[in-house]
């Protein structure tokens, strides 16, 4: 039994410190991992799913690649979704079979956080990589956000939990977070500032004027905890490097956008007196892969048509799921997410009534039920593979176990090779 | 194999400037001859060249992706359609991967360097450029904020480069990286504490130990220790500042006697005072050109239209958006550099800008060595590498520059020498020189850039046109590789293009004096960093380093 470097990719942290120790065809043992990537990990090495089935019956991946190529050639509004989960070397196949049958696709998964990007591309964003928040950052706030629990080993990563931050470069740093109720992150934190739900864009704005002495008219503000978003817009300004923490309990919400796009500008506001950056934390594992390979090869991060023979995006026209509560697609290939779990109500009904092709490593309830169905190699224990970390840094997956199934990449270029031959004939 | 037939060849590296004659291609190579019955393109009455070669440009990784996630209003006025050859796509300033390989592939050129990769993002510069067709293409790896280098810079002996030129050579290889890019070396550094820079060569980087000058000193040394083809490529200090000729003239003069490659000129030719309006300056930094060999330089032309500024030189980012007051990305790169994006607009009447345009002209038309003055608009900075032809043009053709020049705010065109209505007209041999044969030397590339008996069989036809940019514009033939690629304007094929990386002999040893500099300033595990999936890497072309002087 031989211990073998591997990189979790549970969540958008990418913890490439991961130690395997490899058995006979199996991990017996995986060493620093948090909850979610022992739950990662074991869904990655668990009894797969059969490697291809149409209807529920098993067949040759060949035939399967036939079925699949034949529904999304004669569908007139294909959607590609999911993708978050899958690595960009999938993402890239994904990307390459949209186009070639002139899909929709938008990558979507369980956290989805999608008003996040939205905001930053409307607004532009400063940001950094892991190593220069844990490293100079001297003020941190969590905004809404309990990476604790969302991503336990974050914070121990940022050295932003009590034992890193006194052990940092910075030992009088501080971590501030502001939610509804006192989280585990808060726990961890200097400072808890408690903020009713659905205040945040208030509470964002009063943030700014407060950081530009601007005198705030308080009945808006009613409620707000002023007193103590007066100390830490203090502390922002006169910090030398500040990071700012968010997530989807800022984006995922009616006033998502707008709550990032408050937050967004109060870091810019700060970038006049202070080197503050924002840090949104993604759910997925390469949520960030996804937005970043369709952004090269289309030129937008999100919510893509193909229908006219080039790119066209419009987030709401063609997000994934508006396109399934609309009831517009009429099949549909989703990419390594279980979309019957996780859709809203509305758009998982459509899902269940058009013929769909699912391709992941995981026997899930949305695979059990799709046309056709693929079970491929995992990437991270059976595949190489590259992911995006939710700060942007590419990180490679290894493949500690061998395995002769297909990847997702190899299941869709297959599919995507099936079409041209058709086209070709 | 192919003959090109009877056209009017210019390539100038090997003398030759206008003469009728054949080229022929085999195997991907120029070759001596090719047997009569070979394929035959008849170029009688055209203009046959080397593929064009881009020395600086900006067209892979995180920063110019952030930036193509910025300009969704202008990807959807300007869209590639898929067709049976090539992949769909979108424009703008800064184009989708496929788009912008067909479109430099459109345009005649067949190698570009991506001058900015944070070596962190290697991995993911080197994706996009796998989804980059048809044009062969290298980049140049950031080191000039490299916190483990200047610890490495500040423990090496005074006039000694210590470990730096293994460590060097350690990040060119873990990267697949062509060469070394310094931008503004330990200013970058500096904006990571408290939005702070450096002002001269001499301002310590806090903390550190080290300056910009020890920095540039000590690398340019280093990369010439190592005999890399291409020399250090500098990005000086103080971009941008009025009187910044200074700190690039004291960058020069530190860097006298050994090799180096200054990055868009234009944008350090400013006098005047700090905070004042600029002047230009640009006649003395062409006058020290002319005087040192081994000093060279793209100009970085701005040209009048929407551009997008895209640096590893965060602390101009930042002032950049305190004038447009719109969009702007800061994304700082742990242990290693910066980036900042501005999208800009570049306005004739705007003194500022006009001034810019005109210092760039400057440069190209008072050098007198134009092996060492090449053509780049340090796209998308300056301008997109689509506004090449124009640039040409205004190079070519007097009669127009002097149109253009009519056109731009007059106390800026007052401040060069424009406004002197110099003769000088580029020749299509020089023109040949700026665009390809110039570039390919300054790189080391010595399969490019020409059409000598084995060479890169990368060619460029042109249809003869008394409108330069016309000209320039719509390739009659481009042929990369002996490939017909490009035929009246429309792609014929899209075959991938290599990766250009170089090849150095070192001590690996150097990694265990790397390895604990790493755990103290990175958040992925060293052995993670080097890049070694072959799908990134290969099919790849090594270029020999000539270590300690060594022929390949």
């Amino acid at each position: 039994m031989a211990d073998r470097a591997a990189t979790c990719a549970g969540c958008g942290c990418g913890c490439d410190d991961i130690e395997v120790a490899v058995g006979a065809e199996a991990l017996e043992r995986v060493t620093g991992t948090c909850p979610l990537g022992d739950a990662w990990f074991a869904e990655r090495t668990a009894d797969p799913p059969p490697a291809a089935r149409v209807d529920g019956r098993e067949v040759d991946v060949a035939e399967a690649v036939d079925v699949a190529a034949a529904i999304l050639s004669e569908a007139r509004f294909p959607l590609v979704c999911g993708l978050t989960a899958t690595d960009c070397e999938g993402q890239r196949a994904a990307v390459a079979l949209a186009e070639a049958i002139g899909a929709v696709i938008d990558p979507v998964g369980p956290t989805d956080a999608g008003a996040a990007a939205a905001a930053a591309q409307a607004f532009g964003l400063s940001t950094a990589t892991f190593g220069d928040v844990r490293d100079r950052a001297e003020v941190a706030v969590a905004w809404r956000a309990d990476p604790a629990t969302t991503h336990p080993r974050l914070l121990p990563r940022l050295r932003l939990d009590r034992a890193g931050r006194a052990a940092g470069a910075h030992p009088a740093r501080t971590l501030v977070v502001i939610d509804a109720e006192r989280t585990e992150t808060a726990e961890e934190a200097d400072v808890f500032i408690a903020l009713p739900p659905e205040r945040d864009f208030e509470a964002l704005w009063a943030l700014r004027a407060l950081v530009r002495d601007i005198p705030i008219d308080r009945d808006p503000t009613a409620g707000l905890p002023l007193d103590a978003f007066g100390e830490l817009a203090g502390r922002l300004r006169a910090c030398s490097y500040g990071a700012m923490l968010y997530g989807s309990g800022l984006a995922a919400t009616a006033d998502g956008y707008v709550n990032v796009l408050g937050l967004l500008a109060l870091v810019r506001d700060l970038a006049v007196t202070a080197h503050v950056v924002a840090l949104p934390l993604r759910g997925d594992g390469n949520a960030r892969g996804a937005e970043d390979v369709l952004a090269w090869q289309t030129g937008y991060p999100s919510a893509v048509s193909f229908a006219r023979g080039h790119p066209r995006a419009q987030p709401g026209e063609f997000s994934a799921v508006d396109v399934l509560e609309r009831g517009d697609a009429d099949a549909a290939l989703i990419v390594g997410f279980d979309a019957l779990g996780q859709l809203p109500p509305r758009a998982a009904d459509h899902v269940r009534r058009i013929p769909t092709i699912v391709v992941g490593p995981g026997a899930t309830e949305t695979a059990a039920v799709a046309r056709v169905a693929f079970g491929t190699a995992a990437s991270g224990v059976y595949r190489e593979a590259t992911v995006h970390r939710m700060d942007g840094v590419p990180v490679p997956l290894q493949a500690p176990l061998t395995s002769s199934r297909a990847g997702d990449r190899d299941v869709l270029a297959a599919i995507a090779a099936r079409i041209a031959g058709e086209e070709g004939s | 194999m192919l003959r090109i037939a009877q056209g009017r060849v210019y390539d100038p590296a090997n003398g030759i400037d206008g003469e009728v004659r054949d080229v022929c291609l085999d195997g991907g190579k120029v070759v001596e001859e090719v047997p009569s019955d070979a394929r035959r393109l008849d170029a009688r009455g055209m203009v046959v060249m080397p593929g064009g070669v881009d020395i600086h440009s900006h067209i892979a990784g995180p920063a110019v992706n952030a930036a193509r996630k910025l300009a969704p209003e202008e990807h959807r006025a300007d869209v590639v359609d898929r067709t049976a050859v090539t992949r769909s796509g979108t424009g703008g300033t800064v184009p989708s991967t496929f788009a912008t390989g067909y479109r430099y592939a459109l345009l005649g050129y067949t190698t570009v360097v991506d001058a900015a990769t944070p070596p962190l993002a290697a991995r993911h510069a080197l994706a996009e450029l796998r989804d980059t067709p048809i044009v062969d293409a290298a980049f140049l790896v950031l080191m000039g904020n490299n916190l483990s280098l200047f610890e490495l810079i500040r423990e090496a002996a005074p006039d000694s480069t210590g470990r730096v030129a293994e460590a060097v050579a350690w990040w060119l290889e873990a990267t697949g990286g062509y060469g070394v890019k310094l931008v503004n070396p330990g200013g970058v550094e500096m904006w990571k504490h408290g939005n702070r820079n450096v002002t001269s060569l001499d301002d310590e980087v806090e903390g550190l130990g080290v300056t910009p000058r020890r920095v540039l000193s000590t690398i340019a040394t280093a990369v010439d220790e190592l005999g890399l083809p291409h020399p250090v490529h500098v990005h000086c200090n103080n971009l941008g500042v009025a009187g910044n000729w200074r700190t690039t003239m004291d960058t020069l003069d530190t860097l006298e006697g050994r090799r180096a490659h200054l990055a868009h000129l234009q944008f350090h030719a400013y006098g005047g005072s700090p905070g004042k309006r600029p002047r230009s300056r640009a006649p003395e930094l062409a006058e020290h050109l002319d005087t040192h060999p081994e000093h060279s330089a793209d100009v970085g032309q701005v040209m009048f239209g929407p551009a997008t500024t895209m640096t590893a030189d965060a602390p101009v980012s930042a002032l950049l958006r305190d004038i447009t007051g719109g969009k702007w990305v800061n994304a700082d790169v742990e242990a290693e550099t910066g980036c900042g994006i501005v999208p800009f607009a570049y306005q004739e009447r705007n003194y500022v800008h006009a001034l810019q345009w005109g210092i760039g002209l400057e440069l190209f038309l008072l050098s007198r060595d134009p092996w060492r003055v090449v053509l780049s608009t340090d796209h998308p900075n300056g301008a997109s590498f689509l506004s090449y032809p124009r640039l040409i043009r205004l190079l070519m053709d007097r009669e127009f520059r002097n149109e253009e020049i009519a056109r731009a705010n007059k106390k800026a065109i007052g401040r060069t020498v424009l406004r002197d209505n110099l003769a000088r007209e580029y020749t299509l041999g020089e023109i040949a020189i700026v665009t390809r044969a110039g570039p390919a030397r300054l790189l080391g590339l010595a399969h490019k850039g020409h059409l000598g008996v084995g060479a890169d069989a990368d060619v460029t036809v042109y249809s003869e046109n008394a409108d330069r940019e016309e000209m320039f514009s719509r390739p009659r033939y481009v042929i990369k590789g002996g490939e017909l690629i490009v035929e009246d304007g429309e792609l014929r094929a899209a075959p991938a293009g290599d990766l250009l990386r170089v090849s150095i002999d070192f001590d690996q040893e150097i990694e265990r004096t790397l390895e604990p500099l790493f755990e103290e300033r990175y958040s992925v595990q060293f052995s993670n960093y080097p890049v070694r999936e072959p799908w990134l890497l290969e099919p790849a072309r090594r270029v020999r380093a000539r270590r300690g002087g060594s022929e390949r």
